[in-house]
Protein backbone atom coordinates (compact mmCIF):
# COMPACT_ATOMS: atom_id res chain seq x y z
CA UNK A 1 0.00 0.00 0.00
CA UNK A 2 1.43 3.63 -0.76
CA UNK A 3 1.37 6.75 1.84
CA UNK A 4 -1.48 8.01 -0.47
CA UNK A 5 -4.10 4.75 1.02
CA UNK A 6 -2.67 4.74 4.51
CA UNK A 7 -4.81 7.20 6.09
CA UNK A 8 -8.17 6.24 4.96
CA UNK A 9 -7.20 2.71 5.65
CA UNK A 10 -6.43 3.69 9.53
CA UNK A 11 -9.62 5.77 9.65
CA UNK A 12 -11.25 2.98 8.18
CA UNK A 13 -10.19 0.59 11.07
CA UNK A 14 -11.43 3.04 13.59
CA UNK A 15 -14.48 3.52 12.59
CA UNK A 16 -15.04 -0.29 12.47
CA UNK A 17 -13.30 -0.83 16.09
CA UNK A 18 -15.70 2.27 17.36
CA UNK A 19 -19.00 0.27 15.87
CA UNK A 20 -17.70 -3.43 16.90
CA UNK A 21 -17.38 -1.65 20.26
CA UNK A 22 -21.22 0.20 19.76
CA UNK A 23 -21.96 -3.12 19.11
CA UNK A 24 -20.38 -5.58 22.00
CA UNK A 25 -19.91 -3.48 25.18
CA UNK A 26 -24.02 -1.95 25.32
CA UNK A 27 -24.50 -5.98 25.61
CA UNK A 28 -22.39 -6.55 28.61
CA UNK A 29 -23.80 -3.66 30.37
CA UNK A 30 -25.97 -5.33 32.37
CA UNK A 31 -23.42 -7.42 33.99
CA UNK A 32 -22.10 -5.41 36.41
CA UNK A 33 -25.30 -4.19 37.19
CA UNK A 34 -26.39 -7.46 38.59
CA UNK A 35 -23.11 -7.44 40.71
CA UNK A 36 -24.51 -3.34 41.94
CA UNK A 37 -24.81 -3.06 45.71
CA UNK A 38 -27.84 -0.84 45.48
CA UNK A 39 -31.37 -1.97 46.05
CA UNK A 40 -31.55 -0.20 42.24
CA UNK A 41 -29.32 -0.25 40.06
CA UNK A 42 -27.22 2.07 38.99
CA UNK A 43 -24.07 1.98 36.15
CA UNK A 44 -21.26 2.07 37.31
CA UNK A 45 -22.02 0.47 40.50
CA UNK A 46 -20.56 2.09 43.27
CA UNK A 47 -19.69 -1.28 45.10
CA UNK A 48 -20.12 -5.13 44.32
CA UNK A 49 -21.72 -7.59 46.10
CA UNK A 50 -22.98 -11.14 44.57
CA UNK A 51 -26.23 -11.12 47.28
CA UNK A 52 -28.49 -11.22 44.06
CA UNK A 53 -27.58 -13.90 42.79
CA UNK A 54 -28.22 -15.79 46.00
CA UNK A 55 -31.02 -13.94 45.68
CA UNK A 56 -32.61 -14.92 42.15
CA UNK A 57 -31.52 -18.89 43.06
CA UNK A 58 -34.15 -18.53 46.32
CA UNK A 59 -36.61 -17.07 45.12
CA UNK A 60 -39.17 -19.70 43.64
CA UNK A 61 -40.80 -17.00 41.07
CA UNK A 62 -37.55 -16.77 39.30
CA UNK A 63 -36.16 -20.75 40.09
CA UNK A 64 -40.12 -21.42 38.09
CA UNK A 65 -39.61 -19.43 35.50
CA UNK A 66 -36.33 -20.96 34.60
CA UNK A 67 -37.40 -24.09 34.89
CA UNK A 68 -40.07 -23.85 32.77
CA UNK A 69 -37.76 -21.74 30.08
CA UNK A 70 -35.53 -25.20 30.27
CA UNK A 71 -38.23 -27.79 30.20
CA UNK A 72 -39.75 -25.64 27.04
CA UNK A 73 -36.64 -25.11 25.42
CA UNK A 74 -35.79 -28.94 25.59
CA UNK A 75 -39.04 -29.84 24.75
CA UNK A 76 -39.00 -27.21 21.54
CA UNK A 77 -35.26 -28.90 20.81
CA UNK A 78 -36.52 -32.61 20.77
CA UNK A 79 -39.31 -31.88 19.07
CA UNK A 80 -38.19 -29.43 16.27
CA UNK A 81 -35.22 -31.92 15.86
CA UNK A 82 -37.12 -34.59 14.72
CA UNK A 83 -39.31 -32.56 12.74
CA UNK A 84 -36.66 -30.38 10.75
CA UNK A 85 -34.59 -33.37 10.52
CA UNK A 86 -36.90 -35.45 8.70
CA UNK A 87 -38.38 -32.40 6.59
CA UNK A 88 -35.03 -31.69 5.11
CA UNK A 89 -34.48 -35.50 4.23
CA UNK A 90 -37.65 -35.45 2.47
CA UNK A 91 -37.21 -31.69 1.18
CA UNK A 92 -33.84 -33.23 -0.47
CA UNK A 93 -35.86 -35.66 -3.18
CA UNK A 94 -38.47 -33.05 -4.05
CA UNK A 95 -37.51 -31.01 -7.36
CA UNK A 96 -37.51 -27.81 -8.39
CA UNK A 97 -40.49 -25.73 -8.01
CA UNK A 98 -42.27 -28.14 -5.46
CA UNK A 99 -38.79 -28.21 -3.14
CA UNK A 100 -38.72 -24.30 -3.89
CA UNK A 101 -42.52 -23.39 -2.26
CA UNK A 102 -41.69 -26.08 0.41
CA UNK A 103 -38.93 -24.26 2.03
CA UNK A 104 -40.64 -20.91 1.30
CA UNK A 105 -43.42 -22.31 3.83
CA UNK A 106 -40.43 -24.36 6.46
CA UNK A 107 -38.79 -20.41 6.78
CA UNK A 108 -41.98 -18.06 6.39
CA UNK A 109 -42.40 -17.86 10.22
CA UNK A 110 -38.95 -15.92 10.19
CA UNK A 111 -40.66 -13.56 7.91
CA UNK A 112 -43.64 -13.15 8.85
CA UNK A 113 -43.54 -10.55 11.74
CA UNK A 114 -43.77 -12.08 14.86
CA UNK A 115 -46.07 -10.23 16.32
CA UNK A 116 -48.29 -10.89 13.75
CA UNK A 117 -47.64 -14.57 14.36
CA UNK A 118 -48.07 -14.28 17.97
CA UNK A 119 -51.76 -12.45 17.54
CA UNK A 120 -52.86 -14.98 14.96
CA UNK A 121 -51.42 -18.02 17.37
CA UNK A 122 -52.67 -16.79 20.55
CA UNK A 123 -55.88 -16.53 19.04
CA UNK A 124 -56.26 -19.83 17.30
CA UNK A 125 -55.09 -21.14 21.04
CA UNK A 126 -57.80 -19.65 23.22
CA UNK A 127 -60.53 -20.81 20.80
CA UNK A 128 -58.95 -24.38 21.30
CA UNK A 129 -58.08 -23.89 24.94
CA UNK A 130 -54.21 -24.62 24.51
CA UNK A 131 -53.42 -20.88 25.68
CA UNK A 132 -50.99 -21.00 28.68
CA UNK A 133 -50.15 -24.80 28.58
CA UNK A 134 -46.82 -26.07 28.24
CA UNK A 135 -48.08 -27.55 24.72
CA UNK A 136 -49.38 -24.12 23.75
CA UNK A 137 -45.70 -22.57 24.41
CA UNK A 138 -43.64 -25.73 22.97
CA UNK A 139 -45.47 -25.47 19.49
CA UNK A 140 -45.18 -21.57 19.39
CA UNK A 141 -41.62 -21.77 20.27
CA UNK A 142 -40.98 -24.85 17.70
CA UNK A 143 -42.57 -22.55 14.92
CA UNK A 144 -39.50 -20.30 14.81
CA UNK A 145 -36.98 -23.27 16.08
CA UNK A 146 -37.90 -25.40 13.03
CA UNK A 147 -36.77 -23.29 10.21
CA UNK A 148 -33.07 -23.14 12.12
CA UNK A 149 -32.76 -26.74 12.16
CA UNK A 150 -34.16 -27.28 8.39
CA UNK A 151 -31.64 -25.07 7.43
CA UNK A 152 -28.87 -26.29 8.94
CA UNK A 153 -29.38 -29.81 8.16
CA UNK A 154 -30.39 -29.17 4.71
CA UNK A 155 -26.63 -26.95 4.43
CA UNK A 156 -24.91 -30.81 5.82
CA UNK A 157 -27.01 -32.40 3.36
CA UNK A 158 -25.45 -30.93 0.79
CA UNK A 159 -22.38 -32.60 1.68
CA UNK A 160 -23.62 -36.08 0.75
CA UNK A 161 -23.39 -37.29 -2.48
CA UNK A 162 -25.97 -39.58 -4.19
CA UNK A 163 -23.50 -41.85 -5.56
CA UNK A 164 -21.92 -42.58 -1.78
CA UNK A 165 -25.91 -43.22 -0.76
CA UNK A 166 -26.07 -45.97 -4.37
CA UNK A 167 -22.48 -47.12 -3.42
CA UNK A 168 -23.99 -48.09 -0.13
CA UNK A 169 -27.00 -49.81 -1.25
CA UNK A 170 -25.04 -51.23 -4.71
CA UNK A 171 -22.93 -53.14 -1.90
CA UNK A 172 -26.43 -54.36 -0.52
CA UNK A 173 -26.91 -52.49 2.75
CA UNK A 174 -30.43 -51.80 3.90
CA UNK A 175 -32.00 -48.62 3.12
CA UNK A 176 -31.91 -48.01 7.40
CA UNK A 177 -28.31 -49.18 7.26
CA UNK A 178 -27.82 -46.58 5.03
CA UNK A 179 -29.23 -44.03 6.49
CA UNK A 180 -27.44 -45.06 10.24
CA UNK A 181 -23.83 -45.30 8.67
CA UNK A 182 -23.63 -43.09 5.70
CA UNK A 183 -26.38 -40.35 5.97
CA UNK A 184 -26.91 -39.79 9.86
CA UNK A 185 -23.24 -39.34 10.47
CA UNK A 186 -23.02 -36.22 7.59
CA UNK A 187 -26.01 -34.27 9.17
CA UNK A 188 -24.99 -35.02 12.41
CA UNK A 189 -23.04 -31.31 12.39
CA UNK A 190 -26.31 -29.67 10.68
CA UNK A 191 -28.43 -31.63 13.67
CA UNK A 192 -26.43 -30.40 16.09
CA UNK A 193 -26.19 -26.88 15.20
CA UNK A 194 -29.86 -27.04 14.29
CA UNK A 195 -30.80 -28.66 18.04
CA UNK A 196 -28.39 -25.36 19.64
CA UNK A 197 -30.22 -22.95 17.29
CA UNK A 198 -33.80 -24.66 18.54
CA UNK A 199 -32.88 -24.26 22.63
CA UNK A 200 -31.36 -21.06 22.71
CA UNK A 201 -34.40 -19.91 20.30
CA UNK A 202 -37.03 -20.91 22.83
CA UNK A 203 -35.14 -20.32 25.74
CA UNK A 204 -35.05 -16.52 24.73
CA UNK A 205 -38.02 -16.45 23.04
CA UNK A 206 -39.99 -13.21 23.92
CA UNK A 207 -42.65 -11.67 21.52
CA UNK A 208 -44.95 -15.00 21.18
CA UNK A 209 -44.28 -16.04 25.35
CA UNK A 210 -45.91 -12.61 26.24
CA UNK A 211 -49.46 -13.32 24.50
CA UNK A 212 -49.05 -17.46 24.85
CA UNK A 213 -48.03 -18.46 28.55
CA UNK A 214 -49.68 -17.87 31.91
CA UNK A 215 -49.40 -18.67 35.42
CA UNK A 216 -48.22 -21.48 35.24
CA UNK A 217 -46.26 -21.52 32.31
CA UNK A 218 -44.89 -18.18 32.83
CA UNK A 219 -40.73 -18.40 31.18
CA UNK A 220 -37.94 -16.81 32.24
CA UNK A 221 -38.19 -14.00 29.51
CA UNK A 222 -41.68 -13.49 30.29
CA UNK A 223 -40.48 -12.41 34.59
CA UNK A 224 -37.56 -10.38 33.00
CA UNK A 225 -40.27 -8.38 30.71
CA UNK A 226 -42.82 -8.39 33.57
CA UNK A 227 -40.01 -7.06 35.96
CA UNK A 228 -38.30 -4.30 34.15
CA UNK A 229 -41.81 -2.70 33.22
CA UNK A 230 -42.10 -2.06 36.52
CA UNK A 231 -38.42 -1.43 38.32
CA UNK A 232 -34.76 -2.04 37.55
CA UNK A 233 -33.44 -4.39 40.13
CA UNK A 234 -30.16 -5.72 40.10
CA UNK A 235 -32.00 -9.33 40.07
CA UNK A 236 -33.27 -8.83 36.72
CA UNK A 237 -30.07 -8.31 35.85
CA UNK A 238 -28.75 -11.40 37.45
CA UNK A 239 -31.43 -13.15 35.16
CA UNK A 240 -30.05 -11.15 32.29
CA UNK A 241 -26.41 -11.97 32.66
CA UNK A 242 -27.57 -15.64 32.93
CA UNK A 243 -28.55 -15.51 29.96
CA UNK A 244 -25.76 -14.05 28.24
CA UNK A 245 -23.48 -16.59 30.13
CA UNK A 246 -26.11 -19.39 28.27
CA UNK A 247 -25.70 -17.75 24.86
CA UNK A 248 -21.82 -17.38 24.95
CA UNK A 249 -21.39 -21.33 26.31
CA UNK A 250 -23.62 -22.12 23.22
CA UNK A 251 -21.82 -19.69 21.16
CA UNK A 252 -18.09 -21.26 22.04
CA UNK A 253 -19.61 -24.39 22.16
CA UNK A 254 -20.99 -24.40 18.26
CA UNK A 255 -17.50 -22.69 17.47
CA UNK A 256 -15.39 -25.43 18.69
CA UNK A 257 -17.65 -28.33 17.55
CA UNK A 258 -17.75 -26.43 13.60
CA UNK A 259 -13.68 -26.57 14.71
CA UNK A 260 -13.53 -29.97 15.19
CA UNK A 261 -15.81 -31.28 12.35
CA UNK A 262 -13.67 -28.76 9.90
CA UNK A 263 -10.47 -30.55 10.89
CA UNK A 264 -11.98 -34.01 10.57
CA UNK A 265 -13.34 -33.21 6.98
CA UNK A 266 -10.23 -31.48 6.08
CA UNK B 1 -21.23 -43.17 -19.55
CA UNK B 2 -23.00 -43.65 -22.84
CA UNK B 3 -20.54 -45.73 -23.82
CA UNK B 4 -20.53 -48.14 -20.86
CA UNK B 5 -24.53 -48.01 -21.05
CA UNK B 6 -24.07 -49.21 -24.80
CA UNK B 7 -21.85 -51.82 -23.62
CA UNK B 8 -24.31 -53.24 -21.51
CA UNK B 9 -26.63 -53.46 -24.35
CA UNK B 10 -29.95 -54.11 -24.71
CA UNK B 11 -33.28 -52.12 -23.91
CA UNK B 12 -32.25 -51.41 -19.95
CA UNK B 13 -29.08 -49.54 -21.34
CA UNK B 14 -31.17 -47.46 -24.15
CA UNK B 15 -33.55 -47.40 -21.60
CA UNK B 16 -31.42 -45.22 -19.06
CA UNK B 17 -29.91 -43.64 -21.99
CA UNK B 18 -33.34 -42.42 -22.76
CA UNK B 19 -34.07 -40.69 -19.28
CA UNK B 20 -31.32 -39.15 -18.43
CA UNK B 21 -31.53 -37.09 -22.75
CA UNK B 22 -35.17 -36.07 -20.97
CA UNK B 23 -33.02 -34.41 -18.02
CA UNK B 24 -35.67 -35.81 -15.89
CA UNK B 25 -33.93 -37.82 -12.99
CA UNK B 26 -35.63 -41.20 -12.47
CA UNK B 27 -36.71 -41.43 -8.89
CA UNK B 28 -38.26 -44.76 -7.84
CA UNK B 29 -42.18 -44.65 -6.47
CA UNK B 30 -40.58 -45.85 -3.00
CA UNK B 31 -38.57 -42.88 -2.74
CA UNK B 32 -41.38 -40.67 -3.58
CA UNK B 33 -43.54 -42.21 -0.67
CA UNK B 34 -40.74 -41.84 2.20
CA UNK B 35 -39.70 -38.14 1.10
CA UNK B 36 -43.70 -37.33 1.40
CA UNK B 37 -43.55 -39.58 4.85
CA UNK B 38 -40.69 -37.33 5.58
CA UNK B 39 -41.91 -34.49 5.07
CA UNK B 40 -45.29 -34.97 6.16
CA UNK B 41 -44.91 -33.97 10.03
CA UNK B 42 -43.60 -30.91 9.46
CA UNK B 43 -45.91 -29.64 6.85
CA UNK B 44 -49.06 -31.10 8.94
CA UNK B 45 -47.38 -29.26 11.90
CA UNK B 46 -46.77 -25.69 10.25
CA UNK B 47 -50.62 -25.90 8.81
CA UNK B 48 -51.97 -26.67 11.78
CA UNK B 49 -50.23 -24.07 14.03
CA UNK B 50 -48.60 -21.49 11.69
CA UNK B 51 -51.28 -21.28 8.13
CA UNK B 52 -54.47 -21.80 9.98
CA UNK B 53 -53.87 -19.50 12.40
CA UNK B 54 -53.02 -16.59 10.30
CA UNK B 55 -56.19 -17.21 7.87
CA UNK B 56 -58.40 -17.33 11.08
CA UNK B 57 -56.57 -14.04 11.62
CA UNK B 58 -57.19 -12.41 8.63
CA UNK B 59 -60.95 -13.87 8.44
CA UNK B 60 -61.35 -12.00 11.69
CA UNK B 61 -59.48 -8.57 9.85
CA UNK B 62 -63.19 -8.86 8.08
CA UNK B 63 -65.88 -9.41 11.03
CA UNK B 64 -65.61 -6.11 12.87
CA UNK B 65 -68.84 -4.71 14.18
CA UNK B 66 -69.59 -2.07 11.75
CA UNK B 67 -69.52 -4.53 8.56
CA UNK B 68 -67.02 -6.28 6.56
CA UNK B 69 -64.29 -3.60 5.95
CA UNK B 70 -65.01 -1.56 9.17
CA UNK B 71 -61.83 -2.53 10.98
CA UNK B 72 -59.23 -1.59 7.36
CA UNK B 73 -61.38 1.21 7.25
CA UNK B 74 -61.25 2.90 10.87
CA UNK B 75 -57.22 2.00 10.48
CA UNK B 76 -56.64 3.52 6.96
CA UNK B 77 -59.21 6.46 8.12
CA UNK B 78 -58.17 7.30 11.52
CA UNK B 79 -55.55 9.81 11.30
CA UNK B 80 -53.79 8.65 14.83
CA UNK B 81 -53.66 5.10 13.12
CA UNK B 82 -51.90 7.11 10.37
CA UNK B 83 -49.69 8.46 12.41
CA UNK B 84 -48.62 5.25 13.84
CA UNK B 85 -47.89 3.79 9.88
CA UNK B 86 -46.23 6.75 9.21
CA UNK B 87 -44.11 6.51 12.09
CA UNK B 88 -43.32 2.84 12.07
CA UNK B 89 -41.60 3.57 8.12
CA UNK B 90 -39.85 6.69 9.75
CA UNK B 91 -38.15 4.66 12.30
CA UNK B 92 -37.92 1.91 10.18
CA UNK B 93 -35.79 3.89 7.88
CA UNK B 94 -34.05 6.23 9.89
CA UNK B 95 -32.74 2.67 11.11
CA UNK B 96 -32.20 0.92 8.23
CA UNK B 97 -29.90 4.27 7.06
CA UNK B 98 -28.00 4.13 9.74
CA UNK B 99 -27.38 -0.06 10.07
CA UNK B 100 -26.58 0.10 6.59
CA UNK B 101 -23.73 3.01 7.59
CA UNK B 102 -22.34 1.52 10.21
CA UNK B 103 -22.53 -2.02 9.04
CA UNK B 104 -20.26 -0.81 5.93
CA UNK B 105 -16.59 -0.48 7.44
CA UNK B 106 -16.85 -3.44 9.55
CA UNK B 107 -17.74 -5.68 6.27
CA UNK B 108 -15.28 -3.69 4.67
CA UNK B 109 -12.82 -4.31 7.07
CA UNK B 110 -14.21 -8.14 7.50
CA UNK B 111 -13.80 -8.68 3.54
CA UNK B 112 -9.89 -7.98 3.91
CA UNK B 113 -9.20 -9.52 7.23
CA UNK B 114 -7.40 -13.04 7.24
CA UNK B 115 -6.72 -15.16 10.26
CA UNK B 116 -7.46 -14.69 13.73
CA UNK B 117 -8.43 -10.94 13.53
CA UNK B 118 -10.99 -12.05 10.97
CA UNK B 119 -12.86 -14.46 13.33
CA UNK B 120 -12.14 -12.08 16.21
CA UNK B 121 -14.25 -9.56 14.30
CA UNK B 122 -16.92 -12.17 12.67
CA UNK B 123 -17.69 -13.48 16.08
CA UNK B 124 -18.33 -9.63 17.44
CA UNK B 125 -20.82 -9.78 14.43
CA UNK B 126 -22.34 -13.07 15.32
CA UNK B 127 -22.10 -13.23 19.29
CA UNK B 128 -25.06 -10.52 19.39
CA UNK B 129 -27.40 -12.63 17.34
CA UNK B 130 -26.96 -15.14 20.21
CA UNK B 131 -28.17 -13.08 23.20
CA UNK B 132 -31.65 -12.47 23.88
CA UNK B 133 -33.34 -9.86 22.13
CA UNK B 134 -34.82 -9.29 25.61
CA UNK B 135 -30.91 -8.77 27.27
CA UNK B 136 -30.00 -6.32 24.65
CA UNK B 137 -32.98 -4.33 24.67
CA UNK B 138 -32.39 -4.09 28.61
CA UNK B 139 -29.16 -3.33 28.85
CA UNK B 140 -30.17 0.05 26.34
CA UNK B 141 -32.76 0.98 29.48
CA UNK B 142 -30.24 0.82 31.59
CA UNK B 143 -27.88 3.04 29.62
CA UNK B 144 -30.15 5.21 28.84
CA UNK B 145 -31.82 5.93 32.15
CA UNK B 146 -31.70 9.76 33.50
CA UNK B 147 -28.52 8.99 35.75
CA UNK B 148 -27.27 6.19 33.27
CA UNK B 149 -23.58 5.68 31.88
CA UNK B 150 -24.99 7.95 28.76
CA UNK B 151 -26.18 11.12 30.80
CA UNK B 152 -23.28 10.94 32.91
CA UNK B 153 -21.17 10.91 30.35
CA UNK B 154 -22.60 13.65 28.95
CA UNK B 155 -22.88 16.01 31.62
CA UNK B 156 -18.73 15.36 32.25
CA UNK B 157 -17.88 16.25 28.79
CA UNK B 158 -20.53 19.89 29.74
CA UNK B 159 -22.86 19.05 26.58
CA UNK B 160 -25.65 19.10 28.67
CA UNK B 161 -26.35 20.48 32.94
CA UNK B 162 -28.76 18.12 33.68
CA UNK B 163 -29.42 14.71 32.56
CA UNK B 164 -31.54 14.64 29.17
CA UNK B 165 -34.49 12.57 28.45
CA UNK B 166 -33.33 9.75 26.28
CA UNK B 167 -35.36 7.03 27.02
CA UNK B 168 -39.13 6.36 25.90
CA UNK B 169 -39.01 8.54 23.11
CA UNK B 170 -38.33 7.58 19.41
CA UNK B 171 -34.12 8.31 20.01
CA UNK B 172 -34.08 5.62 22.11
CA UNK B 173 -35.95 3.25 19.27
CA UNK B 174 -34.22 4.04 16.76
CA UNK B 175 -30.65 3.65 18.93
CA UNK B 176 -32.14 0.03 20.37
CA UNK B 177 -33.16 -1.27 17.02
CA UNK B 178 -30.05 0.10 15.09
CA UNK B 179 -28.04 -2.00 17.87
CA UNK B 180 -30.05 -4.91 17.03
CA UNK B 181 -30.41 -5.14 13.63
CA UNK B 182 -26.92 -4.21 13.00
CA UNK B 183 -25.54 -7.86 12.43
CA UNK B 184 -28.33 -8.05 9.80
CA UNK B 185 -26.57 -5.33 7.61
CA UNK B 186 -22.85 -6.90 8.01
CA UNK B 187 -23.59 -9.92 6.79
CA UNK B 188 -25.30 -9.30 3.34
CA UNK B 189 -23.00 -6.36 2.68
CA UNK B 190 -19.41 -8.60 3.85
CA UNK B 191 -20.65 -11.71 1.63
CA UNK B 192 -21.07 -9.07 -1.27
CA UNK B 193 -17.50 -7.73 -0.47
CA UNK B 194 -15.87 -10.54 -0.14
CA UNK B 195 -16.99 -11.90 -3.78
CA UNK B 196 -15.48 -8.73 -5.36
CA UNK B 197 -12.02 -9.54 -7.49
CA UNK B 198 -9.38 -7.33 -5.43
CA UNK B 199 -7.25 -6.62 -8.29
CA UNK B 200 -9.90 -4.53 -10.08
CA UNK B 201 -9.68 -1.78 -7.00
CA UNK B 202 -5.66 -2.56 -7.93
CA UNK B 203 -5.97 -1.82 -11.27
CA UNK B 204 -7.66 0.93 -10.51
CA UNK B 205 -4.97 2.35 -7.93
CA UNK B 206 -2.62 1.36 -10.54
CA UNK B 207 -3.86 4.03 -13.44
CA UNK B 208 -4.32 6.67 -11.03
CA UNK B 209 -7.34 6.85 -9.68
CA UNK B 210 -7.86 8.23 -6.37
CA UNK B 211 -8.93 6.39 -3.63
CA UNK B 212 -12.27 8.05 -3.42
CA UNK B 213 -12.54 7.62 -7.09
CA UNK B 214 -12.09 4.27 -6.88
CA UNK B 215 -14.30 3.66 -4.11
CA UNK B 216 -16.98 5.48 -5.83
CA UNK B 217 -16.61 4.39 -9.65
CA UNK B 218 -15.41 1.25 -9.35
CA UNK B 219 -16.29 -0.55 -5.57
CA UNK B 220 -19.78 0.99 -4.75
CA UNK B 221 -21.63 0.13 -7.54
CA UNK B 222 -20.09 -3.36 -7.04
CA UNK B 223 -21.05 -3.83 -3.49
CA UNK B 224 -24.56 -2.29 -4.32
CA UNK B 225 -26.55 -5.43 -4.71
CA UNK B 226 -25.08 -6.36 -1.17
CA UNK B 227 -25.76 -2.54 0.15
CA UNK B 228 -29.68 -3.24 -0.98
CA UNK B 229 -29.63 -6.52 0.20
CA UNK B 230 -28.69 -5.29 3.71
CA UNK B 231 -30.91 -2.39 3.14
CA UNK B 232 -34.05 -4.73 2.37
CA UNK B 233 -33.54 -7.59 5.37
CA UNK B 234 -33.48 -4.74 7.69
CA UNK B 235 -35.72 -2.66 6.69
CA UNK B 236 -38.02 -5.59 6.56
CA UNK B 237 -37.27 -6.39 10.46
CA UNK B 238 -37.62 -3.24 11.66
CA UNK B 239 -41.20 -2.51 10.08
CA UNK B 240 -42.12 -5.67 12.49
CA UNK B 241 -40.11 -4.86 15.67
CA UNK B 242 -42.18 -5.56 18.89
CA UNK B 243 -39.81 -5.80 21.32
CA UNK B 244 -37.36 -3.23 21.25
CA UNK B 245 -40.44 -0.45 20.36
CA UNK B 246 -42.30 -1.60 23.05
CA UNK B 247 -39.79 -1.48 25.57
CA UNK B 248 -37.73 1.64 24.68
CA UNK B 249 -40.74 3.44 23.38
CA UNK B 250 -42.91 6.05 24.73
CA UNK B 251 -46.55 6.80 24.46
CA UNK B 252 -46.08 8.87 21.68
CA UNK B 253 -43.45 6.77 20.05
CA UNK B 254 -46.02 3.94 19.03
CA UNK B 255 -45.48 1.15 16.06
CA UNK B 256 -47.58 -0.58 14.26
CA UNK B 257 -46.07 -3.63 15.86
CA UNK B 258 -46.92 -2.11 19.50
CA UNK B 259 -50.50 -0.97 18.66
CA UNK B 260 -51.83 -4.34 17.09
CA UNK B 261 -50.04 -5.44 20.86
CA UNK B 262 -52.40 -2.42 22.77
CA UNK B 263 -55.49 -3.74 20.50
CA UNK B 264 -55.04 -7.74 21.85
CA UNK B 265 -54.03 -7.30 25.65
CA UNK B 266 -55.42 -4.17 26.71
CA UNK B 267 -58.29 -2.88 24.38
CA UNK B 268 -59.53 -6.92 23.46
CA UNK B 269 -60.63 -4.94 19.78
CA UNK B 270 -59.60 -8.70 17.68
CA UNK B 271 -61.01 -7.47 14.57
CA UNK B 272 -58.37 -4.05 15.14
CA UNK B 273 -55.41 -6.19 15.89
CA UNK B 274 -56.32 -8.17 13.12
CA UNK B 275 -56.67 -5.90 10.23
CA UNK B 276 -53.59 -3.76 11.60
CA UNK B 277 -51.79 -7.67 11.57
CA UNK B 278 -53.26 -7.94 7.74
CA UNK B 279 -51.51 -4.69 6.54
CA UNK B 280 -48.34 -5.13 8.63
CA UNK B 281 -47.98 -8.58 6.87
CA UNK B 282 -49.33 -7.56 3.45
CA UNK B 283 -47.21 -4.81 3.19
CA UNK B 284 -43.95 -6.97 4.43
CA UNK B 285 -44.95 -9.69 1.85
CA UNK B 286 -45.03 -6.68 -1.19
CA UNK B 287 -42.10 -5.47 -0.29
CA UNK B 288 -40.26 -8.88 0.08
CA UNK B 289 -41.35 -9.51 -3.54
CA UNK B 290 -39.96 -5.79 -4.47
CA UNK B 291 -36.98 -6.05 -3.04
CA UNK B 292 -36.19 -9.54 -4.06
CA UNK B 293 -36.56 -7.77 -7.37
CA UNK B 294 -34.44 -4.93 -7.18
CA UNK B 295 -31.79 -6.96 -5.70
CA UNK B 296 -31.54 -9.12 -8.66
CA UNK B 297 -31.96 -6.30 -10.82
CA UNK B 298 -28.78 -5.02 -8.69
CA UNK B 299 -26.99 -8.24 -9.32
CA UNK B 300 -27.60 -8.13 -13.00
CA UNK B 301 -26.30 -4.78 -13.36
CA UNK B 302 -23.37 -5.24 -11.19
CA UNK B 303 -22.83 -8.62 -13.31
CA UNK B 304 -22.78 -6.27 -16.04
Amino acid sequence: MNARSRSPRFLLHVTAALVLAFLMLPILAVVPASFSEARFIRLPPDAYTLDWYGAFLSDRDWRAAFLTSLHVAIAVTVFSVVLGTAAALGLRRVPGHAGAMLLALFVSPLIVPVIVTAVAVYRTALDIHLNSTFLGVVFSHSLIALPFVIVNVGISLRGVSDDWLKAAAGLGAHPLTVFRTVTLPAVMPGVTGGAVFAFITSFDEITISLFITGAQTKTLPVKIWEDIRLEFTPVVAVAATLLIALALLLFLGIALVNRLYGRRAA
Amino acid sequence: MCRDTVGLGGRQGRGIGATRGLGVPRVPRRQVVASFALLAPAVVFLVLWFVVPLARLSVLAFSGEGGVAAALETLLTSAAYRRVFLNTVQISAVVTVLCVALAFPVALVLSRLRGIWFNVVLYCVLFPFWVSLLVRTFSWMLLLERNGPVNQVLMALGVTDQPLRLLFNDFSVVVGMTHVLLPYAVLPLFARMRAIDGRLLMASDGLGASVLDTLRFIYLPLVMPGLLGAAAIVFLLALGFFVTPALLGGASSLTVSTLISDFVSQRLAWSLAAGASLILLVFVLALLALSRRVIALGAGAAAR
